[in-house]
Formats: structure tokens, sequence, C-alpha cells
């Protein structure tokens, strides 16, 4: 019923592809909540036009599924580039782009939405006293940001940050459908030959379990070492 | 390669994919039933003092949010028929439908346990011993004292529930359902994947106004449900 031999053997195979995913999940946390972090703040600053066209935007990514996403991201990049390369009068191959930047760009636009509206209300949380007291010791707004209220806004931020960072983890698994070789890829390719598909799920399960329990733990602990900044926090 | 892209098409595609609304809505509507019964079940034993039911409950949640939905829908759907054939079973006869709902109950049950579970605790303590001090039963207190304020805090929760699981059905192409992207990849093999980027925009655009409408729905119905009450403890 279940071919153990199988299992024992593609299951290194699997684990070979566990880089591809985390990967793929910190390229697209770094970039996303870098853009996420610049999106709350437009919109906290109340940027004029800058602030509506990104409200319409996080509305976007946050109604439309992460696989339709990764589609648009998939047919429309290589149309882009060729395009731009067409306007400073080079060719660009685009069949050399990597599957990966497709997953990577469809991931970071989805996790900058969302994390936006984390930062949003994180950087809503910390006391707006914090800001008049670094503008009173003579700090400029970047510095009173920087040293006094993203550290404070990241504690409140953390949990939920971690909430999408596994969210994003199971994203990756929709990579497979714009041909990334990440876990999902791998134990379906695996399992064809020879229809050993319970199996293979079995495996990539367990693979996606124990990746979500470490994240979780992970960002738990940063959680508790983020703790000292949450003082100055209103309620 | 040439451009082929027609932005100005990208509208004569919807009324082309709406006619797979039927399909989703069918998912949609089934799939949060019985992930709202079954969530209440869950969700009981999740707030349950018996260590088994506890920890059953715990697990579950915690296994539906670190399974990708994929993965599920998959395992189900190549996996379950190969296990039950060599049971002596036979799952040819059954519909992909079953498979796509049974998944989405699967993993929305789990958001929902979760939600009716936050929502019961946050009702304020004093609230039942109030209802108890004055002579209400246990299921009295709960239908009329706490379960009320419960639902008011859990709205948006639900709202977003809808909305994630709304967002999720559009997996059932995975296995060859013709929802939204079902339809979607038709058209754009109609074409030879000539206007795939058009349609993927449309498909997108029939979501984005779905979840906007669910979004504006939910903050009117929490509007109308908590005028007049007393927020809860927060």
């Amino acid at each position: 019923m279940i071919d153990f031999d199988f299992m024992m053997e593609a299951f290194p195979k699997i684990l070979l592809a566990i880089p591809v995913t985390i990967g793929i999940s910190l390229a697209a946390a770094a970039l996303g909540w870098i853009f996420g972090l610049f999106i709350a703040l437009v919109r906290k600053y109340k940027v004029p036009v800058l602030s509506q066209i990104l409200a319409v935007f996080v509305s976007f990514m946050r109604g439309v599924p992460l696989i339709i996403l990764l589609y648009i991201s998939y047919y429309a990049l290589p149309i882009l580039f060729y395009d731009y390369g067409q306007s400073i009068g080079i060719t660009i191959d685009v069949t050399k782009i990597p599957a990966v930047a497709y997953a990577i760009l469809a991931l970071m636009l989805d996790q900058a939405a969302y994390s936006s509206e984390v930062f949003r209300s994180a950087l809503g949380a910390v006391d707006e006293g914090q800001m008049e007291a670094a503008y009173s010791v003579g700090m400029t707004r970047m510095q009173g940001l920087t040293r006094i209220v993203f550290p404070q806004a990241f504690a409140v931020a953390m949990p939920n940050l971690g909430g999408l960072f596994v969210g994003l983890i199971k994203g990756t698994a929709l990579a497979y459908y714009v041909g990334v070789y990440e876990i999902m890829a791998t134990a379906s390719l695996l399992a064809q030959p020879s229809y050993s598909y319970i199996e293979a799920y079995i495996m990539t399960t367990m693979i996606y379990e124990v990746i979500s329990f470490v994240v979780n733990k992970l960002f738990h602990s940063g959680e508790i070492r983020l703790k000292k900044f949450r003082t100055g926090i209103a309620g | 390669m040439v451009n082929t892209f027609h932005p100005s098409t990208i509208p004569s595609y919807i009324p082309k994919l709406l006619t797979a609304l039927p399909t989703t809505m069918i998912i949609l509507l089934l799939s949060l039933a019985i992930s709202l019964i079954f969530g209440v079940l869950i969700a009981v034993a999740a707030l349950n003092k018996r260590k088994a039911l506890n920890v059953f409950a715990h697990g579950y949640i915690a296994f539906m949010r670190g399974i990708p939905t994929l993965v599920l829908i998959l395992m189900l759907y190549l996996g379950l028929p190969q296990i039950v054939s060599s049971l002596g079973g036979d799952m040819s006869g059954v519909n992909k439908l079953v498979y796509i709902i049974a998944c989405m109950s699967l993993t929305t049950t789990a958001n929902m346990a979760e939600m009716m579970r936050s929502a019961y605790l946050a009702v304020d303590k004093g609230q039942r011993e109030a209802a108890y001090s004055v002579g209400m039963t246990g299921v009295t207190a709960l239908r009329r004292i706490v379960f009320p304020q419960a639902l008011g805090i859990a709205i948006p929760t639900l709202g977003n529930n809808i909305i994630i699981l709304f967002k999720e059905t559009s997996l059932a192409f995975t296995i060859g359902v013709l929802d939204f992207l079902g339809r979607a990849r038709t058209l754009s093999a109609a074409s030879y994947g000539a206007n795939r980027l058009e349609v993927y925009i449309a498909a997108g655009l029939i979501f984005w106004f779905f979840c906007f409408s669910f979004e504006k729905i939910t903050k009117l119905i929490e509007k109308a449900y908590t005028k007049g009450r007393k927020k809860a403890a927060s």
C-alpha cells in the first residue's frame, strides 16, 4: 500500500529542494517587506497621489489569488523586459530569465501588500508622543523613525510577520506552476513514473510541517527578544 | 518575439470567465457551510478541558496551518484513490468537485475553529458570571449573553476567512475543475496562448471585484450588528 522503498529513495532528493523554497521565501520576504514598509510610510504620511495609487495596489494584491499573480508575472515579465530592451536598443533573450524570477516577483508583490497592512497597524500602535519626544531632542524625522519608532513598531509587527512568512512558504508550493523546482515540484516529478503520489505528498507534507514549525519557533523567540522595545507602546 | 498584449481586449474576457461563477459559488458555499459546522466541533474541543480533545483540536489547527493547500489537494486527489483501491475500494466515480470541497473544508475548518475559539475567549468572563448570578443555566447564558457578543467580535475575522476561502477556490483548476482559472486556461488554450496575459488579468479583476465586495459587505454587517452594543472587552 505504501511504497517505503520509493520513500527512502526519493526523500533525500526532495530534501535537496528545501534550499530553493527557503531561498525564494527569503528573497520575496526581504524585498517585499522593505517595499511594504515603504507603502506603510507613504500611506501613514498621506503622500499625495502616491498614497492613493498604493492603496489601490494593496487592495488589488490582496484581492487576487497568488496563483493568478504568478501567471500574470510569468506572462507579463518577458514582455516588459523585451520592450525595455528594445527601447534602449538591445534585444534581450527573455527565455534566459530564470523561472525563480517570476516566482520571486509575484510573491514579493503579495508580501509587500500584506506586510504594508501589518506595518501600518504596527506604526499606528506606537504612541505619537514617542515621535514628538524624538523631535524635542532635535532628531530629524528620519532619525526619529529609524531610532525610536521602528524598533517599537517592529516588536508589535513580529507575530504577524511570522504568520506572513509561514503563508509565504506555503505559497511557494504554487511556484510549481511557473516551472520552479521547489519541494512540491520535485516531489510531484519523482512521483509521476511510479504513480507514488501518496508517498510523495506525505513526505512533502512532513517537510512543510517541519519548516512551518521551525519558522514559528524562530519568530516566537524573536518576539521575546524584541519585547524590551515594547515599553513605549500604548495599551 | 512580438508584443501581443492588447489591454483593450481584457473586458471582453470577463463575461466568458463569469460562466464559471456557479461552479466557484458551489465550492465556496458548500465549503463554507461544512467548515462552519466542523469549526464549531473543533472549537468546542479546543476549549474543552479534557486533554485528548484539546490536543487533537490544537494539533488539527496547527497541522492545517502548516500544509500548503495545493499539497492537500493533490494528496487527496491523486493519493487517496490509490489507498482506497489498494484496500479494495473504488473512487473513480467521485466527482472532482467533491475533492475540492473536501480540501477547502478541511483547511477552512481550522481557520473557523480558531476564529470561534478566540471570539469566545474574548468575551469578558464577568459576562458569564453575571448571567449565572441571575440564575441562567449554562446553555441560556451561552445563547443569550456570550454568543451575541462573540459573534460581534468574530464578524471581521469571518469576512476575512470567507475572502481567504474564495481566493483558495482558485486552486480547483489544478485537478481540472472548470472554475474561473479553469475557464481562463481553456480560453487561453483556444487562442494558443496569444491572449493568456489578458485572460489572467481579467480573472484577477474578477477576484478583486468579489473580494472588494465581500470586504465592504463585512464592514456594513459589522457596523449594523455592533451598533448600539457595548464594545466587548478587548
